[in-house]
């Protein structure tokens, strides 16, 4: 039983060790400049912040203006998943508006626009057991329910082809991932869920503060959303495949376990015995931190 | 009451609901179906029986009017309805029948139905005199300032209309225009008894005069209730008055002396319900509101004022004594339960500053707790205030009960929930130390005055569209100055009035003194006082001097800018003009010499601000924080600009005023995480560890999804405030929470280190 938890505690963590992260982001067609601007924008800063993740700008493909055209798309498409191994992780990000008429959505980009079942098409292409599509654009959570495999996380900026106004999404999916904002757990990793968390709650407090009525209720659909990094910040950004690190992480675990034992006593435990408790584990935790950051620094 | 146009905060006392406290149920129009007469007779004199068997013997009459008002006699509201409306359809030229029916439409609140059949009679008949009245009624209803010439147009036709004087007194003593009332009651009086007519709307309104001016209304109460021992409406109408002159307790009394004499007085009911709301007993006004809707389901005061009662549940209700001066009050605060622990440190501080601040100038203690209602609704607010959703205002006084705005309800940077809270704080001492006599201009004017004074956002403010009214020569006398807020002449004249009212109060600090102030405020403690007479007592002066020296006083001070109102436009353009096309350097000149000409105007586009901008596009950073530190100590609030300034400041090396810019802009946006965030770090750092706690304390409450960075703040404030054990749970709770976050990781492990030294 032990060893099944710890076992489940490691594949619950989001985990890079010999796995690569890539990333696939278009900006599709703004229509007036200063959507075509900020679509530019918003993509290439989050390409940024993929290459920082990934340690490797060729795992990271953008594609804006002209480079956003149907067939540019499929053709990088299918370049870049070949490159993509199955313990691999991808991501994929679509910025921009999207369209759709009660049968089909559309992704807005320079010339024909590229359909819903096109894209579907092209992720299952991905051989990486863990993926991730954030589709940032209107009309987004047409596409939800299709895009969904197994093994995908599958994010949309709306709930259903019917939101049809230009999202806020993508401003906010930026933040997430480029910062320690989302990162609620401070564990120094931001995974899909606590990203889309932060996402969905900036873009509601947006509307809210200008008494705006919300024209967009992102979604969120797949079973790893909690294990999926999409962002890796502070010393975690160093762990590479050490064994010593992975020996002590894996204490750590243990740890952890601890403490949602102690935290599942509360209610039956005193005020100070729940604190001494707590106290002890979270002590024993705090300096094993210590020693897996020193190995980290090493390294 | 705090208005809201732009930015300007106004204030007005509630008169609006106790416009809908009676129907008219006395039909004056001669052309009245002569068979209804007995049944009248037997109705005026409250033999309801009687008048219910009289009345039905005609619901089945062939002749469809009088079939209608049978049936609305005797409650068949939907029937009559009915009637009423085929028998117009069916005869488009018929006047009398159309203006009944559109009574109708009045008694049961639909006043824009009511008004345009009364406006369909006058275009088929265009001297209809009871079409006039009829009108004129909804416009009363309604404080519209067309209600009076109305009436005056009318009377100088027909001064033989016993209606026209009960309306032409009504709109009168609204105005406190007891000589005039009277006069149109003493004529309506003796027209109602040539006529024959029921003299009982006379006796009530002269009771209301007599009450006025604080003498018994009691012999034509009794009077009245001799003519009909089930006359509530004069009581109700007594309550009416004693709302409109903000006396809701007496009020209060009244109405359930109304209910008394006739249980099914629905519209006393009603409003008893809504003063009892006022006065902030929500379960004795809950029971006389769903009485009053079981007799009168067509009120929308009524049907909303349920729904907010249905929502109250919602809020949290707190009791906090704060202590001022050696003395001890209590704060109530009705807070919504999503944002009470976030608003409810910023609420007390803000009072009980209010409390110190205001006893001390007005020489008056708080004699009950006040209550702080804040509604993140504007309709809910709206209907606690006026029982009918979208009114244009922020904030309402009764007495010792506040209720406005929460800042969540409105948009950041629309309102200064800070500043609306103070204004309306004065009210409660301009009001409870006069016992509600203060005329409201008064109130309006040391609300105003007190906000550019001593409030949050200190700075005479005075937008554009009030100099515009002074260039124009539209300020009011002080005299009449109650005029321009109850029923106003032009579109924004209320909100003229309030800052003519707080220029006023501004005017008499400047010629005798603050104290002189306070003097005018408590001539009023005594009954019977006009405005007149107090300006005389206070000032030695006639009102007429004291209208000439304050118009030299406007002059002296807004001159300049009167004679340079077309240099202003000009170059407030300019400098607009340049600002859109980044002309930066070309924005400089105009923008200065726009502030220059007038550095009042700190509302959205504020010369100051566009300067700021300019500046410090051209790298002129010190300059350009000079310009909006010019613009927030002339009053202005914005949180976007606030918010710059303070990260200028910061970059400049002033980070003490950098904070203080932050403190401030708690009482504009105090929703915003990030702000408490950088708040509790900064006065951390500067060793004031009681506020550095405030701030992560109402953090933890804005982020209940991201606790650990609020409680990791609360254990290191804790811990600075000798909290040891307190401190130690907050950092656990942190770690709880979020068992990676390191920062609280090493905070834990230095306290435990320490402990540990210790022992």
């Amino acid at each position: 039983m032990k060893t099944f938890f710890i076992a489940a505690t490691l594949l619950a963590l989001p985990t890079f060790a010999g796995a690569a992260s890539f990333t696939f982001i278009v900006a599709g067609l703004g229509g007036e400049p200063e959507y075509e601007q900020r679509f530019r924008e918003q993509a290439a800063s989050l390409a940024a912040a993929a290459e920082k993740a990934a340690g490797d700008k060729s795992r990271v493909v953008l594609l804006t203006g002209e480079q956003a055209r149907r067939e540019s798309v499929r053709r990088e498409f299918q370049e870049f998943a070949a490159k993509i191994k199955p313990a691999d992780n991808v991501t994929v990000v679509l910025i921009g508006h999207g369209t759709y008429d009660g049968e089909e959505y559309r992704f807005n980009v320079p010339g024909a626009d590229i359909t819903g079942g096109e894209l579907e098409q092209l992720f299952d292409r991905l051989p990486a057991k863990q993926q991730l599509i954030v589709n940032a654009t209107s009309a987004s959570g047409a596409t939800i329910d299709r895009w969904q495999r197994p093994e995908r996380v599958v994010i949309t900026a709306t709930k259903s082809g019917g939101e049809r106004t230009a999202t806020r999404f993508a401003q906010y999916w930026l933040q997430a991932v480029s910062s320690d904002a989302a990162d609620v757990n401070k564990d120094e990793t931001v995974t899909a869920a606590e990203a889309f968390d932060y996402t969905n709650r900036q873009v509601a407090a947006s509307y809210k503060s200008e008494v705006a009525l919300a024209t967009e209720h992102a979604r969120i659909a797949g079973e790893e959303t909690a294990a999926f990094a999409v962002a890796r910040i502070g010393s975690s950004a160093l762990s590479g495949s050490d064994p010593e690190v992975t020996a002590l992480l894996a204490q750590r675990g243990k740890i952890e376990q601890d403490l949602e034992g102690v935290k599942g006593r509360k209610a039956a435990l005193s005020q100070d015995e729940y604190y001494d408790e707590l106290e002890g584990v979270l002590v024993r935790l705090a300096q094993l931190q210590k020693q897996i950051d020193a190995k980290r620094v090493v390294q | 009451m705090t208005r809201r146009p732009a930015r300007l905060l106004l204030s007005l006392l509630a008169t609006f609901a106790a416009s809908s406290a009676f129907a008219q149920a006395i039909d004056y129009d001669p052309r009245r179906a002569p068979e209804l007469r007995a049944c009248d007779e037997h109705q005026h004199h409250g033999r309801v029986d009687q008048a219910r068997v009289c009345y039905s013997q005609f619901i089945n009459s062939p002749n469809p009017v009088l079939q209608a008002e049978a049936l609305w006699a005797t409650g068949d509201l939907q029937r009559a309805n009915e009637c009423f409306r085929d028998f117009v359809q069916a005869n488009a030229r018929a006047v009398q029948p159309r203006i009944r029916w559109a009574r109708l439409f009045l008694q049961t609140h639909q006043y824009n139905d009511a008004a345009e059949l009364f406006r369909d009679a006058l275009k088929i008949f265009p001297n209809d005199p009871h079409a006039k009245i009829g009108l004129a009624r909804v416009l009363a209803e309604r404080f519209e300032g067309e209600a009076g010439p109305l009436i005056e147009e009318v009377l100088r036709e027909h001064d033989d209309l016993v209606e026209a004087h009960l309306v032409s007194a009504q709109l009168a003593l609204e105005a406190g225009q007891t000589e005039a009332a009277q006069k149109a009651l003493e004529r309506a009086g003796d027209l109602a008894a040539k006529q024959k007519l029921p003299p009982l709307e006379v006796f009530s309104m002269r009771a209301a005069i007599e009450t006025s001016r604080d003498r018994d209304p009691q012999p034509w109460i009794k009077r009245a209730l001799d003519y009909n021992p089930r006359y509530g409406a004069v009581y109700e109408q007594l309550a009416h008055f004693e709302i409109m002159r903000r006396r809701y307790r007496e009020a209060t009394a009244l109405l359930q002396r109304a209910i008394e004499v006739q249980p099914d007085l629905w519209s006393a009911r009603a409003e008893l319900g809504s003063n009892l709301l006022r006065l902030g007993q929500i379960d004795e006004a809950r029971q006389q509101l769903q009485a009053a809707y079981s007799g009168d389901p067509y009120s929308p005061t009524t049907v909303n004022s349920l729904r907010l009662l249905d929502r109250i549940d919602q809020f949290d209700v707190s009791s906090t004594p704060v202590a001022v001066a050696g003395d001890t009050y209590v704060v109530r605060l009705r807070l919504h339960r999503s944002e009470s622990s976030v608003l409810e440190p910023y609420a007390i501080d803000l009072v009980q500053q209010g409390i110190a601040t205001f006893s001390r100038r007005y020489g008056f203690k708080l004699q009950e707790p006040v209550t702080v209602e804040l509604y993140p609704d504007h309709d809910d607010f709206a209907v606690r205030v006026a029982a009918l959703p979208g009114i244009g205002l922020l904030g309402v006084t009764f007495g010792y009960v506040v209720a406005m705005d929460s800042p969540s309800g409105r948009a950041s940077g629309d309102f200064h929930w800070g500043s609306t809270l103070w204004h309306e704080l004065a009210h409660v001492f301009t009001l409870e130390a006069t016992d509600h006599r203060v005329p409201r201009w008064l109130s309006e004017g040391i609300s105003v005055f007190e906000e550019w004074r001593t409030g949050p956002t200190p700075g005479v403010v005075v937008p554009p569209d009030v100099i515009t009214a002074l260039n124009e020569d539209r300020f009011l006398p002080v005299s009449d100055l109650d005029g321009g807020f109850i029923r106003p002449a032009y579109p924004n004249q209320i909100q003229v009035s309030y800052v003519q009212a707080g220029l006023i109060c501004l005017f008499i600090e400047q010629r005798w003194g603050f104290e002189r102030l306070s003097l005018l405020l408590h001539q009023f403690d005594r009954a019977n006082v006009t405005t007149a007479a107090a300006v005389q007592s206070a000032f030695k002066m006639a009102p007429a001097d004291f209208d000439k020296e304050f118009d030299a006083f406007l002059h002296s001070r807004y001159g300049a800018l009167l004679a340079g109102m077309n240099e202003w436009q000009s170059q407030y353009q300019a400098a607009r003009k340049a600002i859109q096309s980044e002309q930066w350097a070309d924005a400089i000149a105009p923008a200065k010499r726009a502030a220059e000409l007038y550095p009042e105007h700190v509302g959205p586009g504020s010369p100051n601000l566009l300067l700021a901008r300019s500046l410090d596009k051209l790298g002129r950073r010190a300059e350009a924080i000079a310009a909006v530190e010019a613009y927030r100590n002339a009053g202005g609030w914005d949180p976007a600009a606030l918010r710059e300034l303070a990260r200028w400041l910061d970059e400049a090396g002033r980070k003490q005023d950098a904070t203080a810019v932050l403190q401030a802009l708690n009482y504009a946006d105090p929703l915003n995480p990030e702000q408490h965030v950088e708040l509790g770090e900064r006065l951390l750092a500067d060793n004031r560890a009681e506020d550095s706690l405030r701030e992560f304390r109402v953090l933890l409450a804005l982020r209940e999804h991201d606790q650990a960075p609020a409680l990791f703040g609360a254990a290191r404030a804790l811990y600075a405030l000798g909290d040891r054990a307190a401190s130690r749970r907050n950092v656990l709770d942190a770690l709880a929470a979020a068992p990676h976050y390191k920062p609280a990781q090493d905070f834990l492990l230095k306290i435990v280190e320490e402990r540990t030294k210790n022992e």
